[in-house]
């Protein structure tokens, strides 16, 4: 048992410390977003519950934006949860680790899964091992407390600067998500798929100037359509 | 109950059940084909879709401000640098037009 429980702990600092690349990068997002959330009108207990319960940054701050947008709360859960079904994929890729532990475990550990999951679980394959339970858990728990921490600073940073319009802070929300699409390009392959979610958006706004929250959704559901008919090369 | 803690309540539980469902459904969600392309390409054309509806309702400072910003972030991979520069772009911009 002694023996067994040193393994775990060395397992999840050897995760955490894999980690840390992805940890400093959700840091400083953290941070960004917790800046939005004050100024969006969240509450420090608001914007540190959002990171804790939803853990995903890029839905967070769509999630944001719908509110901001006056398109309600639904519609804001929403294009979150659209923007998350990706985790089914993750969540997928942790399954070797987490199958057959005892369903707490099992909980924790897909409550803890993000995008840098797979990237941590590729980390332990270039280790030449198999990503063990806690050396995920390790990671994975890592990530999450630096992203709370992180949003908290964002938080408490936002009370020192002053007036939205003037400092272009009604324009960092635009910035952020402008700033998402170069780390979300794949390539080539992404071509048309992102030309026919921008152009059905531009169509829907022409068509239906009050949808925006449908024109989002429709364009993304068409865009992810197109990349499932393109057949591969 | 305001629509913040209606929609950050909703999301996490949306979130949790579609990453327990991920694992649940494991063996059984096709990882190749036409379904597996359409949903790694799903975040990125959502993101896309809302920068497009961002950008439509914008000008010519937010245009050009977004130009740099996507310089900037393909450069540096920083979402905190590439945030501060969109807003110091846009309100230097706006004095000046």
């Amino acid at each position: 048992m002694h023996r067994t429980s040193n393994t775990t702990i060395s397992d999840a600092l050897l995760g955490a410390r894999d980690m840390l690349p992805m940890t400093l990068a959700a840091s400083t997002y953290g941070a960004a977003f917790g800046i939005l959330a004050m100024k969006s009108g969240f509450s420090v207990s608001q914007s540190l519950s959002m990171s804790a319960l939803v853990f995903a940054g890029s839905a967070q701050l769509i999630a944001l934006d719908q509110l901001l947008a006056g398109a309600g709360a639904g519609a804001a859960i929403l294009a979150g949860a659209a923007l998350n079904m990706r985790m089914l994929l993750v969540t997928a890729s942790m399954r070797p680790a987490l199958a057959g532990r005892p369903w707490w475990q099992i909980m924790a550990g897909v409550y803890l899964a993000t995008d840098a999951s797979v990237a941590l679980i590729q980390a332990a394959r270039d280790r030449g091992s198999a990503a063990s339970y806690w050396y995920q858990f390790g990671g994975n728990a890592s990530l999450l407390v630096v992203w709370i921490l992180a949003t908290g600073i964002g938080a408490l940073l936002s009370f020192g600067i002053p007036t939205p319009e003037r400092f272009g802070l009604d324009y960092a929300i635009i910035a952020v998500f402008v700033a998402l699409l170069p780390g979300l390009w794949r390539g080539k392959s992404d071509l048309w798929p992102w030309i026919v979610a921008a152009g059905s958006v531009i169509g829907m706004t022409f068509l239906f100037p009050s949808q925006a929250s449908w024109a989002l959704i429709i364009g993304a559901v068409l865009g992810a359509f197109t990349a499932g008919m393109i057949r591969d090369e | 109950m305001s629509d913040i803690w209606i929609t950050l309540l909703g999301l996490g539980l949306a979130s949790f059940v579609i990453r327990l469902g991920g694992f649940l459904l494991a063996g059984r969600l096709p990882q190749t084909g036409r379904w597996a392309r359409g949903m790694e390409a799903l975040p990125g054309c959502l993101i896309m879709a809302l920068v497009t509806l961002m950008m439509v309702r914008g000008g010519v400072v937010e245009w050009a401000a977004g130009v740099m910003v996507l310089l900037v972030a393909a450069k540096s991979r920083n979402l905190l640098l590439s945030m501060l520069t969109g807003m110091i772009a846009v309100a230097l911009l706006r004095l000046v037009l």
